[in-house]
Formats: C-alpha cells, sequence, structure tokens
C-alpha cells in the first residue's frame, strides 16, 4: 500500500553530511517504490519556497530564519500554521523527522501528532549523559518522543543511546542502518601508486572526527615508514593543526591537504589510496569506513560508537582512540599489505554491496510505516498523560496550547478552502 | 534460531526493533565515583562561610565608618596590625632563603601604595559621587555577589574567575567610599578592602589554619553586626549554620542518588594536540 511521507529536518541540500544523504536517498527509494515523499527543511539563503529534485522528488524550504548551528528557533506554535497547510495540502499520513538537534523535526512531529498522523523519527547521533547541557537536551529528546509512534537507530549501540536518554520503550525502536550507493563509489586500483603507501583521510577537520589523533599519529608513521604518504580531504576550524605540523616536521611533500571536496569528488580521492584511516570519537554509524570499504581500502579506525557493528573484521582494524593504539593498528594494515593479503577491491565492492544497500533500508523501513499504520489512534486526553508522566508539567501547556491553535486554524482556515496539491506520477524505473 | 549478533552487515531472521538479552550489556555506572565525607563536604562549606563572613566584616567596616561609631584611625590600625601579624605568620609559614630580599620588595611595594593610593583616593573617593545612594547600595550589593560567585574556593571549574571576583570586590568598595565623610576615609576603606580581598585570602588558603579563622571571623561579625541590628544577627547565624552544617549533611546524604552513566556512546577523550604540538 502507496502512503503519503513528509520528512522533515534542519539538515537537508545545499548542506552536505550524513543525515542529508540519508533523507534524500531513502526518499529516491521510497519514490520508486510509489510512495508519495515530500520532504521539510528551512531555507538555505535564496533557496525558499518549493524545489522539485529528480523524480519530482518535492522539496519545500519554508521562509523561517536560522537560529544556531543550522537550526531553527524552536518556538513550538509560530510555525503550526504553515507546517498544518502543508500537512493538509499535501495529505501527508506519516511525518518523518530526523535528527535529534533538528528542532524544526520536533515541531513538525508534535503538530502531526496533534493532528492525528503518525510520526516516525530516525536518531542519527549519540549524545554522552555527562554534563549539564546532555541532561537537558535529553529531557527535550524524552518529551519530543513520547508523542512519537517510532524510532529508527543506526546501530545498535545507538539504539541503547537513545532508550537511555529518551526513555523510549526498546520494543519502539527499530535498528535500520545508513546504506551507501556502492555503485558510485566503485575502486580503480590503477589509480594507486605502486611504489608508495597512501593512507587517505576523509572527514570534516573537527575535534569530534578525532583530527587532534591524527595530527599526533602523522609525524609518528612518517618517521616510522619511508614510503607511506598522506592525502587529506576535508575542511574545519582544526584544520591549522594539521598545516602547523606539517610544516613543523617538513612533512610538505609527503601530507597533501587537499581542502574542502564536493561529496561527487571524494571517490576520486578514496581510490588513490590503500588505506583508508578514520579517527572518530564518537561516531553513530560512521558513513566514510563503509565509503572506504567499498572502494577497495583497507579501514583503519576508532572503536568508539557504532563503528565495531558496521564492518566484519575481515575488512576493518579496530584501534583504541589513543595514538599508539591507532599506529600498532596502521602497522598491521601496512604489513598485510606489503605481503599482499588483501582483497581484491572490486570483490570487497561486491561484499559491501550485499551488507547496505538503499533498497533494503527502504524497505526496512517501510515496515516500520506499515506497522505504525496499524496503530490505534490516541484521543487527547491519553496524549497528555504520556507526557505527564515525563515529570515536566509545564510542557502540557505547550502541547495544549498547539492543539488549541490547531483547533482555532480549523474555523480560520478550514480544510476545504486548502488545496489539495496535485501528485507528478514519476516514471517507474524497470527493475531486472 | 540463529544467535542474534550485535552487527548491523548481516541481514539477520530477528525483527529490525529485537531487542538481544545482551541489550545495553556495556553500560557503566559510576566508574570513578568518589564517596564525599561528611568532613571533606563541611570543610569546603567552611571555605564558602569564610567568604561570606570576609565580606560581612567589610561591609561592616563600612557601616562603622559611615556612622563613625569609632574613630577611623582606630579602625585603620588596628586592620593595620592585623594584617602585618598575617603578613609574618604567611612568612615565616613559607620561609624562603631570600627573606630579606623579599622584605625590601614587600617594603617597596606598601610604599608605592601609600603614595598612590592617598594621590588617587581624591579622586577614587567623587569618582562615584554622583550616583544616589540607592543605586550605590544596590551595585554593592550585586559585586559582592558576584565576588562570592566567582571566588576560587579550591575547586576546579570554570567558572572561576580570581580577577573578576577582584575586580568586583574592589568596584564594590570604591562604590561605598563615595559615601563617607572624606577622601581620607575612603583611603581607609580602600586600603581595608585590598586587606580583605587581595591580602587575606594567600593567608587562608592553607587548610589548616581555615577553620579557626572562619571561626573567629564569624565571631567577630557577630559582636559588632549585634550592636547594629540583632535582627539580621540572627538571619546571619541562620545561615551560615545552614550552610555550613545542613548543606554538607544534605549532601553527604544525597550522594547515594548519584548515578553517572557510561558505555559505548561516550565521546572518546584524547590528548590535546596543542601541547604536542609545543613540544617541537
Amino acid at each position: 500500500m502507496a502512503q503519503r511521507i513528509c520528512m522533515v529536518s534542519d539538515f537537508f541540500f545545499p548542506n552536505m553530511g550524513g543525515v542529508e544523504e540519508h533523507i534524500y536517498n531513502l526518499s529516491q527509494c521510497l519514490v520508486q517504490k510509489g510512495h508519495k515523499v515530500v520532504i521539510l527543511t528551512h531555507s538555505y539563503e535564496d533557496r525558499v519556497g518549493v524545489r522539485y529534485m529528480t523524480n519530482f522528488l518535492k522539496v519545500y524550504y519554508l521562509p523561517i530564519k536560522v537560529f544556531y548551528n543550522q537550526c531553527i528557533l524552536p518556538t513550538m506554535i509560530a510555525n503550526v500554521p504553515l507546517i498544518r497547510y502543508i500537512f493538509i495540502r499535501e495529505k501527508i499520513e506519516i511525518i518523518h523527522g530526523h535528527s535529534a538537534f533538528s528542532a524544526l523535526a520536533h515541531e513538525a512531529m508534535l503538530i502531526g501528532n496533534l493532528m492525528g498522523l503518525k510520526t516516525v523519527f530516525t536518531d542519527h547521533s549519540l549524545f554522552g549523559f555527562a554534563d549539564a547541557s546532555a541532561a537537558s537536551t535529553n529531557k527535550l529528546l524524552e518529551l519530543s518522543l513520547m508523542g512519537c509512534n517510532h524510532c529508527i537507530c543506526v546501530s545498535h549501540t545507538g539504539k541503547e543511546n537513545t532508550v537511555l536518554r529518551a526513555r523510549v520503550d526498546s520494543k519502539r525502536v527499530s535498528v535500520i542502518p545508513n546504506a551507501v550507493d556502492t555503485f558510485s563509489f566503485t575502486p580503480d586500483p590503477s589509480q594507486r601508486s605502486t611504489t608508495q603507501v597512501t593512507i587517505v583521510v576523509v572527514s570534516r577537520l573537527v575535534y569530534r572526527k578525532g583530527v587532534d589523533l591524527t595530527a599526533q599519529v602523522i609525524p609518528e608513521m612518517c618517521n616510522k615508514f619511508e614510503d607511506v604518504n598522506f592525502l587529506i580531504a576535508g575542511d574545519g576550524p582544526k584544520r591549522w593543526l594539521l598545516e602547523e605540523i606539517r610544516e613543523r616536521r617538513g612533512l610538505q611533500d609527503r601530507v597533501t591537504l587537499l581542502g574542502g571536496l564536493e561529496h561527487s569528488q571524494v571517490r576520486n580521492v578514496l581510490v588513490r589510496g590503500h588505506i583508508f584511516l578514520n579517527t572518530s570519537l564518537t561516531e553513530a554509524y560512521c558513513m566514510a569506513i563503509v565509503e572506504a570499504a567499498s572502494c577497495g581500502l583497507k579501514v583503519v579506525s576508532t572503536k568508539v560508537g557504532g563503528i565495531p557493528e558496521v564492518l566484519p573484521s575481515d575488512l576493518i582494524y579496530l584501534a583504541e582512540p589513543n595514538v599508539t593504539s591507532v599506529i600498532d593498528a596502521l602497522c598491521d594494515a601496512i604489513r598485510d599489505l606489503k605481503l599482499g593479503k588483501t582483497m581484491c577491491p572490486y570483490q570487497c565492492n561486491q561484499r559491501i554491496r550485499g551488507y547496505y544497500n538503499w533498497e533494503n533500508v527502504s524497505s526496512r523501513t517501510e515496515i516500520v510505516y506499515k506497522t505504525i499504520f496499524q496503530e490505534s489512534k490516541q484521543h487527547l486526553g491519553k496524549k497528555l498523560k504520556n507526557y505527564l508522566s515525563s515529570g515536566v508539567w509545564p510542557y502540557l501547556l505547550v502541547v495544549s496550547l498547539c492543539y488549541i491553535i490547531i483547533q482555532f486554524l480549523e474555523i480560520l482556515e478550514p480544510r476545504s478552502n486548502i488545496d489539495i496539491a496535485r501528485d507528478v506520477k514519476a516514471k517507474r524505473k524497470k527493475m531486472d | 534460531m540463529e544467535q542474534w549478533e550485535k552487527v548491523l552487515y548481516k541481514n539477520q531472521k530477528y525483527p529490525d526493533n529485537y531487542t538481544d538479552n545482551t541489550f545495553l550489556r556495556d553500560l557503566k555506572k559510576n566508574i570513578d565515583f568518589k564517596e564525599v565525607t561528611y568532613r571533606d563536604a563541611f570543610l569546603g562549606a567552611n571555605l564558602l562561610v569564610q567568604e561570606i563572613c570576609t565580606v560581612m566584616g567589610f561591609v561592616l567596616v563600612y557601616i562603622y565608618l559611615y556612622n563613625e561609631w569609632l574613630p577611623p584611625n582606630l579602625i585603620f590600625n588596628a586592620f593595620n596590625c592585623l594584617t602585618l601579624v598575617g603578613f609574618l605568620l604567611h612568612k615565616f609559614h613559607y620561609k624562603n632563603k631570600a627573606f630579606l630580599n623579599m622584605i625590601s620588595h614587600d617594603l617597596r611595594t606598601v610604599l608605592i601604595y601609600i603614595v598612590f593610593g592617598h594621590l588617587f583616593s581624591p579622586v577614587l573617593y567623587t569618582l562615584t559621587d554622583t550616583i544616589s545612594t540607592d543605586t550605590i547600595y544596590t551595585m554593592t550589593s550585586f559585586m559582592l555577589l558576584v565576588h562570592l560567585i566567582f571566588f576560587d574556593y579550591g575547586v576546579n571549574s570554570t567558572i572561576v574567575s580570581n580577577s573578576l571576583s577582584l575586580s568586583a570586590a574592589i568596584f564594590a568598595s570604591i562604590c561605598l567610599a563615595s559615601r563617607l565623610s572624606s577622601a581620607h576615609q575612603a583611603f581607609i576603606l580602600i586600603t581595608i578592602a585590598i586587606e580583605f580581598f587581595l591580602l587575606s585570602p594567600h593567608l587562608r588558603v592553607n587548610a589548616n589554619f581555615s577553620l579557626p579563622i572562619t571561626l573567629a571571623l564569624a565571631l567577630c561579625d557577630l559582636y559588632f553586626l549585634n550592636l547594629v541590628s540583632v535582627f539580621v544577627t540572627v538571619i546571619f547565624l541562620i545561615t551560615i549554620s545552614f550552610i555550613n552544617i545542613v548543606c554538607p549533611l544534605l549532601f553527604v546524604r544525597y550522594q547515594k542518588y548519584k548515578e553517572n552513566i557510561y558505555g559505548p556512546w561516550d565521546e572518546a577523550v584524547v590528548e590535546d594536540a596543542d601541547s604536542t604540538l609545543n613540544l617541537w
């Protein structure tokens, strides 16, 4: 049965990242399976209004100002008329919010919930419990997920984290990993150097991606091996650190910094390397290592978050997040490489294709949609009682106010006055 | 049925929302939990009470100067003698080899302070003269509160800022100085403020002295405050006993509810590369 789904997140194209890619690819697959999908996000500079992407995927860029860190100001009530209008206009049945940091997703999920629609939430990140800011954000997430029908996490560790943070029933949380387009991340061994070993790093150069660790590993590795070169792609606030180390150690000819890259160019960088190094300090899933493995590289990574679940042990060298352990893992990888204990890159690509593909992700997501679609509707009293159990009583006022505004809008802007958008059907791709 | 594995790359025969028995197995609680005894909590709270008593003492000095209940020079000399005793105690406690050298350096500092203090006290005295008394008192209370909040009580925390704390206290003293009747009295008040907020913490950092000093300060405060207002004295007494006796008791009792959760989702902590950068 075809469903009408609305993906909501503050993070979408032209922004680039894991969440954005997930939303785009999932939507594309769902469209091809015959579902109706629209995407809701805030405006990016002059990109305001409705845009169409491949296969007539409709994207609403709502005219809401960005407040902090690419997120809108969470007012809870200010955007009710606009979001309600779109839900009715597109005859939405399921709201699918993405990313815990996205205020727009939480707002839309609350509105959808009060309008009697079904809501799903995908959590893409891990969060600690140590400090005051974590404690308060976790409480907010708990409030938001109380009204949510189902949650999706990208790894089992992510599920444990979400269940603890937001106190959701573990039966209401599914684990559906991300996927990688293995057709665009294909190996090309001819690009590799035959005399030298190239270690590739592709990540945003920020603290959480472990730039400090990379910066300490690079000079040690260059000392240890005469024939090891580094190729680093990515930009960010910590780029100066790598440049400084390269400068001080005189490694200009061995460490190449490429700067920020388009996502489409990442593959061309990956295929030039033998080994991929990831030094993230926390990661729910880590698409980068899967992309690298798909290009046939040996992957060396820190053992944090959900990373140990992502690749089978013969495709990855895991290290503890400290300098000596990472260097040991890199040495193991280089030794195996020199002994010729490598897997054929094309075979590697095939294996990853079997593990992760958007086809699989979207059909598993469809199952979630199907189950929540059969869940019975809750009336307002029951919903409010649910919120009460969180212990944050003032939130009931927000929810009630939101509900009253929606009821008020039913009179002010009745459904009969709202135009229903026509569906533009994409040509179904022939699957063979 | 096949055993469930915590991996993502296998398409397992279990539904996606399946929860295994191993769920949350890596969860750890209170890894480096250090139990605080009542003694520790009491001594910690004692430092806060000590600072509150210091602030109270300073305000009392102002009140006595303002109302001229005691001759200004008597107050001045009394505190200077106390400071001298404290200075000698401090010197003997931290015996330096270059004792004489340091003495000449200290004497020079005192001389510079006296000359410039006298030179500038008329300026400082009239600096906030035009501001109304209510504003001055509100500002002073606020600044002394800032002083108490940002004071270094020996806890390693980002909120601690010695310079902010000291500046707030000195600002408060300059505010109050403008209400006094002469530039000389203003000089006395500012000198005493410096003795209280800048010099006395050096003596008070020693943990052995901490308890007797608090006791002496609190008794002095209570005696002189009692002459000003009995009601405020009672409130002051209740406040300091609440902070020093009841609060540590509550802290120790509620410690058992502390639950820090750790697991694989925590951000790894790495050595900062900046420090290694400096080695080369």
